[in-house]
């Protein structure tokens, strides 16, 4: 594999690592609505989508939930899988959406979003046992959009950025 | 932006705003009774349609929590946990909707009392 | 974008539809006459909920302490006064509602041919000692010489009352039902028109709340967990006598606390029957005279009634219906 490849690829992981943790250290966020993530790392992973691909950010995507896990969370437990699925969900369909449907990369960003929350709802409604859970979409939703919209402006000025370079 | 992306967004809200409803035009305008599950076991079934304004203790992982009811309506009071996310969720009274207490292990679950008789004669 | 502003509008009329048909349910309890009172209302309007509560706290009260044999009350000229404290012959102007009550009853009496007694307190007076005491059960003689039970000892006349003898007058077979009929007055008198009162085996309903009907059960009377019989409808009564009432065992027999004047006994027609009728205290009343009858002829008496309907719960363990019953079922 290309060496500067791979330096990037690590560099942008730990770059989103960082980011995650950042992010769960700011308290005024996460107090007011629960769920509410900036999701600062999905623009790394937005990237690496369009720079290099489906396969190199489903990797930077997994692996980035496992290092938190290691770090942070700790490993198989159910913040765990919460970050997993919806990681896993986000970036399937955002891969799908990119290739198949004519959006903007901000609306790419969007369906990462929605798909992330989705992601974790499935997993409350199996851990808890409560199909009602999925009346807590609609506020997810909600917030999904700003932010989904936030993280791929980001992106697209970080894409541009990068490509210059 | 793409013109795309407008419909996505306009979509997204779409399925929001039906999901929002659908517990709300199904709640039974009868009785309704909250389950209090802990680590999803029932322990306690409250009566809604009693409307005094009342306070339940009820023993979650990280301690008391107080649940409050009145007006057909339930919430948590105080529970012990990080971000208070579960007394923050306020009142709730549509049957279908639930409050989760994660910390504490607790889920609040509001159905329709399925008592088949409005009342009973002997 | 058009398909979309449509769809919309029809979610936003879904909203309105749902949301207009919202009632809330108040529920509330009391302990008079010897009965547990249960009172639901269906409404918009909370305050005026609380202060029906309120009032209905006072009805039942009110007419728990008239009909109140065993207890006095200060200034109030209940049952307890007229059976112990007023002189014979003597005439005393009572409470109005009083007054409303024995007057209704000793007219049921003359309709009912005696079956409807309130003049019954001596004899019901030796049946209960001999119940609490649990000595077995009084001789027909002890029964006769415990004092007059005629009716027209009672004498009624322009808001007072004269008792002659020593008639002791006794409300049970009818007060809950009077003040279960008085409450659901009150709630349609101002408004509140959807509700059911269960005093203990004595329902009344209102209308509906979501223009449907209002579900009763009957319980079997042998086996409290079961019910026999689902009663369906709207701004009704339903009342039962027999079944699960004060009675006592001896010997292997049941000894209800219904007493029939002729015999001076309990009766042993059936196990339980119940009134389907508009009007609480009817049903009351009706529902006693029943289980102080065959059920064949009771039969016979119901189908001569209009818009009244009962099903009986006989020695046999089989049903037995009024003709018209079929509407309620």
């Amino acid at each position: 594999m290309d060496l500067r490849k791979t330096v990037r690829l690590s560099m942008l992981l730990s770059l989103s690592i960082v980011l995650s943790l950042i992010e769960s250290m700011i308290p005024i966020i996460n107090g007011i609505i629960p769920g509410i993530k900036l999701g600062l790392a999905n623009a790394i992973i937005i990237l690496v989508l369009y720079l290099y691909g489906f396969k190199d950010a489903f990797f930077i995507s997994i692996t980035r939930v496992f290092l938190i896990g290691i770090i942070r969370t700790g490993l198989f437990n159910i913040i765990f899988f919460f970050s997993l699925s919806g990681a896993l969900l986000s970036i399937i369909f955002m891969a799908f959406s990119k290739r198949f449907i004519k959006l903007s990369i901000v609306g790419v960003s969007i369906i990462g979003s929605v798909m992330h929350s989705i992601g974790q709802i499935i997993i409350a409604i199996i851990y808890l046992d409560t199909i009602n859970i999925i009346y807590y979409l609609p506020y997810l939703f909600i917030l999904s959009i700003p932010t989904g919209i936030i993280i791929g402006l980001i992106a697209k000025k970080m894409l541009n950025a990068k490509i210059i370079n | 932006m793409h013109k795309n992306d407008m419909i996505l967004i306009v979509i997204i809200l779409i399925i929001a705003l039906i999901i929002f409803i659908v517990p709300k035009i199904n709640s039974n305008q009868g009785n309704k009774i909250a389950n209090v599950y802990y680590e999803n076991k029932l322990i306690k079934t409250i009566d809604l349609s009693s409307n005094l304004k009342q306070e339940y203790n009820i023993k979650g992982y990280n301690g008391n929590i107080v649940i409050e009811t009145k007006d057909n309506m339930i919430r948590v009071k105080t529970e012990n946990s990080p971000l208070h996310l579960c007394s923050k969720q306020g009142w709730v009274e549509n049957s279908h909707e639930v409050i989760v207490c994660l910390p504490n292990r607790i889920i609040i679950k509001i159905e329709d009392n399925e008592e088949m008789y409005d009342a009973v004669v002997r | 974008m058009k398909q979309i502003k449509t769809l919309f509008l029809l979610i936003l009329l879904i909203i309105l539809v749902g949301c207009s048909n919202k009632v809330t349910t108040y529920n509330n309890n009391y302990f008079y006459m010897d009965t547990y009172i249960n009172v639901k209302i269906y409404s918009n309007n909370k305050n005026l909920v609380i202060k029906a509560f309120k009032e209905i706290n006072n009805i039942y009260q009110e007419y728990h302490q008239l009909s109140d044999r065993y207890q006095s009350y200060d200034n109030l000229i209940n049952l307890y006064y007229i059976n112990h404290n007023l002189d014979i012959n003597k005439e005393i102007i009572i409470n109005e509602k009083l007054y409303d009550m024995i007057k209704y009853s000793i007219d049921f009496y003359h309709k009912s041919n005696g079956l409807l007694n309130i003049a019954l307190g001596n004899v019901i007076d030796v049946w209960k000692q001999y119940r609490e005491e649990g000595i077995g059960i009084p001789t027909e003689k002890e029964l006769m010489e415990s004092g007059s039970i005629d009716i027209d000892n009672i004498i009624l006349s322009d808001k007072a009352i004269m008792k002659k003898n020593n008639i002791k007058i006794d409300l049970g077979a009818i007060a809950k039902g009077y003040a279960t009929e008085k409450v659901g007055q009150y709630l349609e008198s101002i408004g509140l028109n959807q509700y059911i009162i269960n005093a203990g085996g004595n329902v009344k309903v209102g209308s509906h709340y979501q223009d449907d009907n209002y579900t009763i059960g009957v319980e079997d009377p042998n086996d409290t967990t079961e019910i026999y019989q689902v009663i369906k409808g709207n701004n009704m009564v339903v009342v039962t006598s027999g079944g699960y009432e004060r009675f006592y065992e001896y010997k292997g027999q049941k000894y209800h606390h219904i007493i029939d004047p002729n015999t001076l006994f309990p009766p042993q027609y059936m196990q339980a029957v119940t009134v389907i009728c508009d009007n609480s205290a009817y049903g009351d009343a009706l529902s006693t005279i029943l289980f102080l009858m065959p059920i064949e002829t009771g039969i016979n008496y119901i189908n001569n009634l209009d818009n009244v309907e009962a099903v009986w719960y006989g020695l046999d363990n089989q049903i037995y219906y009024s003709e018209g019953f079929d509407k309620y079922a």
